[in-house]
């Protein structure tokens, strides 16, 4: 067996703590946003103030979101401003074509079984990079925006209608920004298994420990058995 | 001759000729500012404008188009002062409710836009068919299309009535054989203001001719071009049935008790949630009812293309593009499935690889 020869602190406390509460907050909004759709819990006969069945779905899905919401702010401050280099985006730059050079083929061409060796990366691969802008960072920003747009429908004027009303006319009314809100939430599941399927590869393959390191932080270099 | 006349007549005159009294006329006037939202100072303004005013010449345009928008006010069982001012607009052109027809009617239409050049309302109700030059809309010889153009051209504002003028409707639903496109898309450089529904309620079309008759300008809109007055809160919001919403107490089936019991028809697929609409709060025919107030889920007829949006009795919309049987749900599971088989696969071919590897390292050891 492989003998641990060094130790790398690569995702700091904030990182982790910022990973588990999107993790739980994406969990929640899910269920209750699938809920929320198509309610499926019909109460009793009785006097409708004796429930707050749907009331209490929709005030979970508030809940989590303005915590996803303020969550991923603090994401993006962190990534922006924060003096951790694992976490910052300093490293993505998509727009440059030299980014989609050599690291990023090598990592896409080792995915598709097209190298034989794996690159390895202490933070996130470029491919892991490209995945989380467009799932996490792109896809969380449309669930934000057209959420808060929907959010502010039952205050005409208010500051969610006016700061995010716009999206309405744009989606062609309030049912097709419900219906897109809906479908793109299912990137989530998508997203959830393509990640969770990665980290167990990498884990399997490279042996860094990459699944343990969301918890405490550190990852682990693997001394190679000599053959 | 007889257009002049009847044009410079005031609202106030031909409400005294018909014997309606002073005091309903005030009435009317308090009520039309109050569902414009007008403050009470601005109500002796509307009084002096019904009762100075010449009266703003209207053409009323008919495209393609069902006339519910005509037909919901001339049926009215109970004659109210709306219906009435609605058949005492100085209507000077309507090809659905004159007695003349042919070209006498029309050389009335091009004298009007003469005599009031850039000072009529164009209302038109219905929208035209822009394939192959118009041709599945023609009216009085020429194509709806013609027509429209030309008559908008000197108006000085356009009502777009129902649905149909302002979105499309029925007309316009996928796959649009005609070609139909609402008013804004054929005119662009005047003014429109979107009294959508299908049709509107009688009390939003005369709250907006009097706005503009009052201040000679049309309502504040919303993004949509609706007037704010009538559309800036959804069904929803304003339903009387809301609390069985919060309670989570949802008609199943139109046959069960909850429907007696007149619960929530979320779950029938009631648009409320996305339309905005004044039905909740202003209702029909002089607050009789409306749709949900009848039992019946709200379709969602004052949003654009509300025909293409999925079934009026499901909560989930179908997407057209992948067959009748798909909805939001199902795209997104197919996704995960795909996501999964993906994964599943990849990790079968990262396995035999690592075996095939290990073997070949044995072999060399």
């Amino acid at each position: 067996m492989g003998r641990i020869i060094e130790e790398i602190y690569v995702w700091r406390l904030p990182v982790r703590f910022y990973h588990w509460i999107n993790a739980l907050s994406i969990v929640i909004l899910m269920i209750t946003g699938l809920y929320i759709a198509a309610p499926l819990i019909n109460p009793p006969l009785g006097e409708a103030v004796w429930y707050k069945g749907m009331a209490w779905w929709r005030y979970m899905h508030f809940v989590a979101a303005f915590i996803f919401v303020a969550n991923f702010l603090f994401r993006l401050y962190w990534a922006l401003f924060g003096n951790d280099k694992y976490a910052r985006f300093g490293g993505f730059q998509p727009w440059s074509p030299s980014w989609w050079g050599k690291p990023f083929r090598e990592q896409v061409e080792s995915y598709l079984f097209l190298r034989s060796d794996e690159p390895n990366y202490v933070g996130h691969n470029p491919v892991a990079a490209l995945a989380h802008f467009i799932f996490i960072f792109c896809g969380s920003s449309f669930m934000i925006f057209t959420g808060l747009a929907m959010y502010g429908e039952n205050n005409p004027g208010g500051f969610n209608s006016t700061m995010f009303g716009w999206l309405i006319p744009l989606f062609g009314g309030s049912y097709s920004l419900h219906f897109a809100h809906h479908v793109m939430a299912w990137i989530f599941p998508v997203y959830f298994i393509m990640h969770i399927y990665a980290v167990i590869r990498h884990d399997v393959v490279d042996r860094t420990s990459v699944t343990s390191s969301i918890i405490t932080g550190f990852k682990h270099k693997v001394e190679e058995e000599p053959s | 001759m007889e257009v002049n006349m009847q044009s410079n007549q005031t609202f106030a005159e031909i409400f005294q000729a018909r014997g309606v009294s002073r005091r309903d006329f005030l009435k009317f006037c308090t009520m039309t500012s109050v569902y414009l939202g007008l403050a009470p100072s601005m109500v002796p303004s509307v009084v002096e404008a019904m009762e100075k005013k010449p009266r703003t010449p209207v053409i009323w345009l008919h495209g393609l188009e069902c006339t519910c928008c005509t037909e919901s006010f001339i049926r009215s069982s109970h004659p109210t002062i709306e219906d009435l001012l609605f058949n005492m607009i100085s209507l000077d052109y309507d090809d659905a409710l004159s007695a003349a027809a042919g070209t006498q009617l029309e050389d009335v239409r091009r004298k009007i836009m003469k005599d009031y050049k850039g000072k009529y309302i164009l209302a038109v109700e219905g929208n035209a068919s822009t394939k192959d030059d118009g041709v599945y809309c023609m009216v009085g010889g020429d194509s709806f299309l013609n027509t429209l153009k030309e008559t908008a051209a000197d108006a000085a504002a356009i009502i777009a009535w129902g649905n149909c003028a302002s979105f499309g409707c029925v007309q316009n639903a996928h796959p649009n054989p005609t070609g139909a496109a609402p008013v804004s898309e054929i005119i662009k450089d005047k003014p429109i203001v979107k009294v959508s529904g299908c049709p509107p309620i009688s009390e939003v079309m005369t709250g907006v001719i009097t706005h503009f008759h009052t201040f000679g300008t049309l309502p504040e809109l919303d993004r949509l071009g609706r007037p704010k007055a009538f559309y800036n809160t959804r069904i929803h919001d304003k339903c009387y049935r809301r609390a069985f919403f919060d309670a989570g107490m949802f008609v199943r089936s139109f046959d069960d008790d909850s429907t007696r019991k007149g619960w929530c028809l979320y779950k029938m697929g009631c648009k409320g949630p996305t339309t905005y609409n004044s039905c909740s709060k202003i209702q029909w025919n002089g607050g009789t009812s409306f749709p949900i107030g009848s039992g019946h889920p709200c379709i969602g007829c004052s949003e654009p293309n509300f025909w293409d949006k999925g079934p009026f009795y499901t909560r989930k919309a179908e997407v057209s593009f992948l067959g009748s049987d798909s909805n939001a749900d199902k795209i997104g599971i197919v996704a995960v499935g795909a996501a999964a088989a993906g994964a599943a696969a990849h990790a079968a071919v990262t396995a035999v690889k690592k075996a095939k590897a290990d073997s070949s390292e044995k072999d060399k050891a």
